[in-house]
């Protein structure tokens, strides 16, 4: 009778002997095959002598000692984890040619099927007793495997939900979340509630196909792929492609105009009765110019006290490369402001103001209103 | 009960002669260290030469803080000796010496009540001069005098913007103003209300230059204000109080304190416009070193190219932080990189420092010359300042941030090279 650990000892050589002759020919390399050959060797010599002691168990003459002997009690029962371990090891080596996601899914089957076999063939050989077995595995084994299948679970049905949602139109995903969805959970809830009665396979059945049905889904929604997101215009598109003027775009619709009000500022910037005043927090004189430091981003509230709507603009000025291409930023600007609105802007000047002929300033679209602005 | 006391009383006989004598002379040996570390903890306080001294006030607003930590520590010092003192003479008189356990008490409200209420109005007491005190050490009305400040690894640097009526910091330049920037030493009057407006370039740092004030953290992002007045003329030292990298240690910064007419000349002198080495010299060399070599990141305003062009540095294109000191009036300060190392030599520092108030503001604005350059530090530190003073410039860890370092990275200068550019800076000043 083969023990579990000298079927492993067997299979590992045999592996071994195969891989050799197949890297031996395939590859002609001589160091590798070298390698496998000794692989091979030690392993078979392992196997061999794991043979000749019976596990280091007891002697075959030993009758009472044989009888006894761990190797003498009842057979593993059938085990799907060598079946995980061969995914494993098939994903893996597919991962190595292809990507290093199948390599890394391969290899967390392999350990995962290697680590559940062992504790298995371990607990198999405990006692004569079966149920005695596994409590003895479910003890070793619970505390590990019910967290992690749990997560698994958990992340297998929110990823599930999610490819349903993004597959799904921006309106139809919401109402199916938030109402459909909700109303089948809440009815689902008050079924199970009312009907205490319930068996235990009911409820494990209704909820496996509910499992399967988003799982399903998700499947369905993820091959089918994502909605066509549109991808709104931000500010800083607005600078790079130079439209900081005075005309309403697409950025300036959905603009918030409070939300950076608390913010903490190296200056306050408002616009009134057609001027710029700057006003810097923990001064409370005035400047001759506004002062930036260089080579940092500093933040400007802009605040507009015009009747009218107003865009506070800067051009940066940036150096440019041998092929007098800018190597940063050539402007900044925020959205368009309501009147009575503020918006934050955040500004980095890199080069000093007396680099810059024109030197910087704080401008606003459409208006002659202009801040002077020194950077050292 | 008896039975318990007897218990008790083996036990106790059981232990004592099991007790090895190693573990009696391991303890002596501690108790010993540990009398010499509370004993050096206590000498250390008694150093003369401290010019970090929290408990050593010379302005207005250390010496609040002075105000308000002393009583402070008084109470707090007087509870602690009577808890210590407590339980000292409660482990003492009521040691085991096998004695009948005593008859076990629980709740008096009249002790608990006094027990809250004390410490209550300790904190109570203690908590209306600490809420008055931080509002009051945070009032930045009414300043004399606005610096920006920047830290950056591993180094502050200091601009002096240009107000309303053509002042800088409460001085009216003789020249046209223009603001003034400067690195290492900020340069103060004494007696004025100065307001620092702080940030940062790359992580958190934090402004501390314990004889002036408490500490003010400088977060990226942030504008974050803090007041000093100085009361008499002369040197404070302080020291970067937030772990922000390799070379935390020594990201120094010093305070000058300069009388009103001294500022002036030190704010005249920041103005001066650009002098070119005279034709042939080598500080002429020098200043070709210094475009081929550092202008890469270091600015020297006013300093033009072969071609006539302003030689406008880019330090962004080089340094994670996007800066590095500006060098236009070197030699007018006392310190080098980060203020951790002296430009003068150690008795030409030793004289400024030691000063009285009515010289020093003469001996600082001579700034450093031929004679008083610590010509060993600086030659040290051009040759290979990564050795100098550690910083992350080593080009195969540069991954991270794109090629740049972070610090002044090794330039494989010659030796001819170091003496020029030497010689080009002894006479930026």
């Amino acid at each position: 009778m083969f023990t579990t650990g000298s079927k492993l000892l067997i299979g590992s050589a045999a592996a071994a002997w195969i891989f050799a002759a197949i890297y031996g020919i395939a590859q002609d390399g001589a160091l590798g095959t070298l390698g496998l050959v000794s692989a091979a060797v030690a392993l078979s010599v392992l196997a061999g002598l794991n043979l000749f002691v019976r596990d280091s168990n007891v002697s075959a003459m030993d009758h009472a000692g044989f009888e006894a002997a761990a190797a003498a009690q009842a057979t593993a029962r059938p085990s799907l984890w060598p079946f995980l371990v061969a995914f494993g090891a098939t994903t893996l080596t597919f991962g190595l040619v292809t990507n290093r996601t199948f390599f890394a899914l391969g290899l967390i089957a392999i350990v995962a099927g290697a680590l559940e076999w062992l504790v298995q063939g371990w607990s198999e050989r405990a006692s004569g007793e079966q149920r005695y077995n596994t409590d003895a595995r479910n003890v070793m084994v619970d505390p590990l495997e019910l967290p992690v299948a749990g997560a698994i679970g958990a992340a297998v049905v929110v990823y599930s939900f999610s490819r349903v949602m993004l597959g799904l139109p921006t309106s139809t995903a919401t109402v199916a979340a938030f109402s459909v969805l909700a109303v089948l959970v809440l009815a689902v809830a008050a079924l199970v509630s009312a009907q205490r009665g319930l068996s235990r396979m009911t409820m494990t059945g209704v909820f496996s196909i509910v499992v399967l049905a988003l799982i399903a889904g998700g499947t369905v929604a993820g091959l089918k792929g994502e909605r066509e997101i549109h991808e709104h215009h931000t500010t800083g598109d607005l600078a790079e492609e130079n439209e900081c003027g005075p005309a309403e775009t697409e950025a300036d619709e959905n603009a918030s105009q409070t939300v950076a009000s608390k913010s903490n500022v190296a200056v306050v910037i408002t616009y009134e009765e057609g001027e710029l005043h700057a006003d810097v927090p923990g001064f409370d004189g005035e400047f001759q110019a506004l002062t930036l430091v260089r080579s940092n981003p500093s933040n400007v509230l802009f605040r507009n006290e015009s009747e009218d709507h107003a865009r506070l603009v800067i051009d940066l000025h940036p150096a440019t490369d041998d092929n007098g291409q800018p190597l940063g930023p050539e402007r900044a600007c925020t959205a368009l402001v309501e009147a009575g609105g503020t918006q934050l802007l955040t500004v980095e000047i890199d080069r000093p103001s007396f680099a810059v002929e024109q030197g910087f300033a704080f401008t606003v679209a459409g208006s002659t209103a202009e801040l002077q602005v020194v950077v050292p | 009960m008896n039975r318990l006391v007897k218990q008790h009383q083996k036990v106790s006989i059981d232990l004592m002669p099991t007790e090895p004598t190693t573990s009696r002379s391991t303890r002596s040996r501690l108790c010993n260290a540990a009398i010499g570390l509370g004993a050096a903890t206590v000498l250390a306080s008694c150093a003369s030469d401290a010019p970090q001294d929290t408990w050593a006030p010379e302005g207005k607003y250390a010496q609040d803080i002075h105000n308000l930590q002393w009583p402070i520590f008084m109470i707090a010092g007087i509870v602690g000796l009577i808890v210590f003192g407590v339980i000292t003479f409660v482990v003492v008189k009521f040691r085991d010496r096998g004695q009948p356990i005593p008859e076990q008490g629980h709740g008096n409200a009249l002790i608990e009540y006094v027990f809250i209420a004390i410490p209550a109005l300790l904190l109570a007491g203690i908590a209306v001069p600490t809420v008055a005190g931080v509002i009051s050490l945070n009032d930045t009305d009414d300043a004399d005098c606005v610096v920006n400040v920047t830290g950056q690894q591993w180094w502050w640097e200091y601009d002096y913007p240009v107000e309303a009526d053509g002042t800088i910091c409460g001085a009216q330049p003789t020249g046209e103003a223009a603001p003034i920037i400067t690195s290492g030493q900020m340069v103060i009057p004494v007696d004025a209300k100065v307001v620092i407006r702080g940030t940062s370039r790359d992580v958190i740092h934090s402004f501390w230059v314990p004889k002036l004030n408490g500490k003010r953290d400088m977060v990226p992002g942030r504008v974050h204000t803090w007041n000093f007045q100085a009361e008499q003329p002369g040197i404070y030292a302080g020291q970067c109080a937030e772990f922000c990298g390799l070379s935390h240690a020594n990201m120094r910064m010093e305070i000058v304190a300069l009388d009103k007419g001294d500022f002036q000349a030190w704010i005249d002198n920041q103005l001066e416009p650009y002098q070119s080495p005279e034709a042939g010299t080598l500080a002429a060399k020098g200043e070709e070193t210094f475009i081929s070599q550092c202008s890469r990141c270091h600015q020297v305003d006013g300093l033009t190219d072969a071609d006539g062009e302003l030689v406008v540095s880019a330090p962004e294109q080089f340094v994670w932080s996007g800066a590095a000191p500006n060098l236009t009036n070197l030699m007018t300060r006392n310190t080098f990189a980060g203020a951790s190392w002296d430009l003068l030599t150690e008795d030409a520092r030793e004289a400024v420092w030691e000063a009285s108030a009515d010289e020093f503001g003469a001996l600082y604005l001579e700034g450093v010359t031929k004679g008083t350059l610590n010509e060993i530090d600086l030659k040290e530190w051009l040759r290979d300042a990564p050795s100098k003073k550690p910083m992350y410039t080593d080009p195969e860890n540069l991954e991270d941030t794109d090629g740049k370092t972070r610090g002044m990275p090794y330039l494989a200068l010659s030796e001819d090279q170091i003496d020029e550019l030497v010689a080009y800076l002894i006479e930026r000043k």
